[in-house]
């Protein structure tokens, strides 16, 4: 008797989708995300503000912002290691847990790419694997999924608080790093080439495109471009794999995906072997910037990730987060640590403002979940 | 220490108490006296309102209409605290035990003996010894006991302790006995008829029709929250009791033509766990088997047990004749078996994440190739259910904690519906969601158990039980303790089945291991 009056809103529902492709300005909007706009809004200020307001100030610095020298190897550059750890962290925190020892991994990465590059050191002697650049890449990567499954192991089998646990293997795989280095020191990779271009090399050197700011273009960092195939990857997984809605689910609501289907243990040991195996790559890319596989190479660089995924607008309760967004995130720091170098603040002031970034980053993921569980208890009265 | 003792008798007067919760009037224009010296029972069935008449008495909660008053002079609490001030105390199954701190310190807490801003220990274990001794208790309580090494029943003698050591005057107790064994039984009803001798008035609330006839004057019938009956103990019998807490017409409520076949579809054998002892039943392809009980009988945990969430420690599990292990709900899901559970926020869905995704969640497998969702297979599939059961949505991408309580419950349904499982475990599916989500998933239930589904439908509600089922199995103290079919099925078998305690003392797995 009252099936119209049911069936009404499906079919406003309908047309309500199909009116969503309607503007092609709400398409672009859909396809960055609603949450990420914020983001861009803020990278837009901040450019403004080191480029124009700092003039009005009397800072000419700002000027040199926009140039190809600044842009490529200075913004597109810096932001890629720091960049690669903070998306496999991305996959972490939207599972609800979190991963500190990246840092500790990278340096691990960066070590036994090294050594098996060079063939010295505990994996570099094993004579099969000795000189090839492909080699070397992926033993880096192996080794930080090999850390990503120790992570995965403690945490879902002998049931450690992730931040507990990770904080341990931030210290034990630090110490590792070293061990694995010939005596404790850094393995020198100049005399290598090939390897090095994975951090001195440039793509589209030699297009004709104009100077900017009177900087002549410099090509596109092979960095960049690893960091941004690796973006892309990683939100394919998150967006259109089983592996990913699983991640989304546990980390919404764990109880609720396991009584769903989902393997809690499967899915959690998966996802720290993907960020081990991020940061292994970061490591490698490390090696190849600084020219040696260095056991110190990623200290400290975990804080510096967890910055940009909550600032990418993951949840910290989890089950929300995007890639998006910490792509945005990693150039929005980015963009601040350059422009505090441009406008000339010291070292010190920077490592303050990134403490209170992510301070500021946690407060404002913590009042948007604060406000979505308002409008949700008030719906439920 | 004689003036703390005295008792300052006093009728309390609860008059026209009312009470509502969103979708739900817990109280409606109660009045009642509860006399000094006097024992005065509360009973009635699950969601009768006699806890919330507890909680509002004790100060928890405030009333929406009414007043109470003790002799003539009116009271009105904001918190517990004032109305402890005004001499009431309400002990609830589960009391407030400071864990690191012994069995003295938890009992005076508040009011410490001290000396020089200094526990007076020695006057505190001397002041906690005379008074156990002078109720029959020290050997029940050892003093130098912690807090967290406490049984359920050395628990509710510090709290009752504590509700003696300030001149009370009305005392409430929340099923004390759920967890204690005979002769702990015993030692309780003394105390508690001292306390009534010494001019204490006493509200008893319990499940148990065997005890209330032992140990109380009169008895407040609760049903639908309204008081239906205040009557002297000795002047009703058991079956009157019954009676009048269920006395309900039936005719409002759903009713199922039964259908099913003789096709197995679920038989479990003498199934073992912590919660269960030795429990077995069978349902057939197209039933709908009801599994009715109080509270903490075990039937929530069953389903749990046998989708692979809790552990099971013996028995066997077969599903359409196959013996079937099952480690995890992932290893149920796989062999056909699907799980609506009975908090639907915390267990059933992610709250924060799409109807979509809470619906495909429990196919992503048959849905990928190559571990890659085909989208719109996905989108098709959910957009059937959705629209086959009307869920009220913007969109298939709003949130699922954006929606009413019932829409989101047919999300968890749909989800089910979407794995085309071979029995379907519901367990309270209609709790806490509207009278017209309530019809409608009534009529799901009949036409997915027509078109061929084992359901297994637990809930408290008797007249949905009785409405929707094909057969009832009634569960006590994790066991089987009848089955009703047709005609033998009534309320007043149900809650015989179910309530009526000739049971001995219960033989629950080693309480250990969830008391820790």
């Amino acid at each position: 008797m009252n099936k119209e009056m049911i069936e009404q809103p499906i079919t406003s529902k309908k047309s309500k989708v199909s009116k969503k492709n309607g503007s092609i300005i709400k398409r672009i909007i859909s396809a960055i995300g609603v949450d990420n706009l914020s983001l861009i809004i803020a990278l837009v200020v901040l450019v403004l503000f080191i480029t124009v307001v700092s003039g009005w100030f009397g800072f000419t610095s700002g000027d040199k912002f926009f140039t190809w020298q600044n842009l490529m190897n200075s913004v597109a550059q810096a932001i890629v290691i720091v960049g690669l750890l903070a998306i496999g962290e991305t996959v972490v925190i939207i599972a609800g847990g979190l991963d500190i020892s990246v840092g500790s991994v990278a340096s691990i990465g960066s070590v036994v790419s090294a050594s098996v590059l060079i063939g010295v050191g505990t994996f570099g002697s094993i004579t099969f694997l000795s000189n090839s650049v492909v080699i070397a890449v992926l033993a880096g990567m192996l080794a930080g999924v090999m850390a990503g499954i120790i992570n995965g192991l403690i945490i879902t089998t002998l049931r450690v608080n992730p931040i507990i646990a990770t904080l341990g293997t931030l210290a034990a795989f630090a110490g590792i790093a070293f061990l694995l280095a010939p005596d404790g020191k850094p393995v020198g990779v100049m005399t290598q080439p090939q390897f090095t271009w994975l951090a001195q090399g440039r793509f589209f050197k030699d297009m004709s495109i104009p100077p900017l700011n009177g900087s002549n273009w410099t090509g596109i960092p092979v960095l960049t471009v690893i960091l941004v195939i690796v973006a892309i990857i990683v939100h394919f997984i998150m967006s259109y794999t089983d592996f990913g809605r699983a991640i989304y689910a546990v980390g919404g609501n764990d109880t609720a995906a396991r009584l769903a289907g989902i393997n809690l243990t499967r899915v959690r040991i998966m996802m720290y072997m993907l960020s081990g195996g991020i940061a292994g790559l970061a490591g490698v890319l490390l090696t190849a910037r600084t020219t040696s596989g260095n056991p110190i190479n990623g200290t400290g660089l975990e804080l510096q990730a967890i910055t940009a995924v909550f600032l990418g607008g993951a949840a910290t309760d989890g089950g929300k987060g995007t890639v998006m967004g910490t792509f945005l995130a990693v150039i929005l720091v980015g963009v601040l640590n350059n422009g505090m170098n441009l406008l000339g603040f010291n070292t010190f002031v920077q490592r303050v403002a990134l403490g209170f970034l992510l301070v500021a980053a946690v407060a404002i993921s913590q009042w948007r979940q604060a406000r979505t569980e308002r409008t949700r208890t008030r719906i439920a009265n | 220490m004689t003036e703390e003792k005295t008792i300052l008798p006093g009728t309390l007067e609860v008059r026209n108490i009312s009470k509502a919760f969103p979708n739900v009037q817990a109280l409606d224009d109660v009045s009642l006296d509860i006399r000094p010296g006097e024992i005065l029972a509360f009973v009635g069935e699950n969601g009768a309102g006699k806890s919330t008449l507890l909680k509002i008495i004790n100060g928890d909660y405030r009333p929406d209409a009414g007043t109470i008053s003790i002799d003539g002079e009116s009271l009105s609490f904001s918190n517990p605290k004032q109305a402890h001030e005004a001499g009431i105390r309400v002990i609830y199954q589960e009391p407030e035990i400071v864990p690191g701190v012994d069995v003295p310190e938890n009992i005076w807490v508040g009011e410490l003996p001290n000396r020089f801003g200094l526990i007076d220990r020695r006057q505190l274990n001397e002041k906690t010894k005379t008074r156990l001794k002078e109720y029959g208790f020290e050997d029940i309580l050892p003093i130098d006991l912690m807090g967290d090494q406490l049984s359920s029943a050395q628990r509710q003698l510090v709290e009752i302790m504590r509700a003696l050591k300030k001149g009370v005057r009305v005392l409430a107790l929340d099923e004390p006995t759920s967890s204690l064994t005979g002769e702990e039984v015993d030692r309780l009803f003394t105390l508690v008829r001292r306390l009534r001798d010494e001019g204490v008035a006493i509200i008893y609330v319990s499940h148990r029709i065997n005890e209330i006839k032992r140990l109380c004057d009169r008895i407040a019938i609760l049903r639908d929250g309204c008081l239906v009956a205040v009557k002297p103990a000795s002047e009703m019998t058991q079956t009157e009791i019954v009676t009048l807490m269920v006395g309900r017409n039936l005719s409002d409520v759903f009713q199922r033509q039964p259908a099913g076949t003789d096709q197995e579809a679920l038989r479990v054998e003498n199934l073992y766990s912590n919660w269960h002892d030795g429990v077995s039943f069978q349902i057939n392809a197209g039933e709908v088997v009801g599994f009715s009980g109080l509270v903490g009988a075990g039937r929530s945990e069953l389903a749990k047990v046998i989708f692979g969430e809790f552990p099971l420690d013996d028995g066997q599990i077969f599903l359409t004749g196959e013996k079937v292990t099952i480690h995890r709900p992932d290893d149920a899901i796989a062999k056909g078996i699907g799980f609506a559970p009975e908090d639907r926020k915390r267990e059933g869905l992610i709250l924060v994440r799409s109807v979509l995704e809470n619906t495909s969640i429990a196919i992503l497998r048959q849905l990928s190739r190559f571990h890659i969702v085909r989208k719109g297979m996905e989108r098709n599939i959910v957009d059937e259910f959705v629209e086959k059961l009307q869920i009220r949505t913007p969109s298939l991408d709003q949130e699922v904690g954006k929606l009413s309580g019932g829409n989101q419950q047919k999300v968890v349904l749909s989800r089910w519906l979407a794995a085309k499982p071979k029995v379907l475990i519901l367990d309270e599916p209609t709790r806490g969601i509207d009278v017209g989500a309530k019809a409608e998933i009534y009529r799901l239930v009949d036409e997915l158990a027509n078109a061929g589904l084992a359901i297994m439908f637990i809930s408290s509600e008797l007249p949905e039980i009785l409405g929707l089922s094909d057969r009832i199995y009634v569960m006590q103290n994790g066991r089987i303790t009848g089955e009703l079919s047709g005609a033998d099925a009534s309320e007043e078998a149900i809650l015989e089945l179910a309530m009526v305690d000739n049971l001995v003392a219960p033989q629950f797995g080693a309480p250990t291991n969830f008391e820790g």
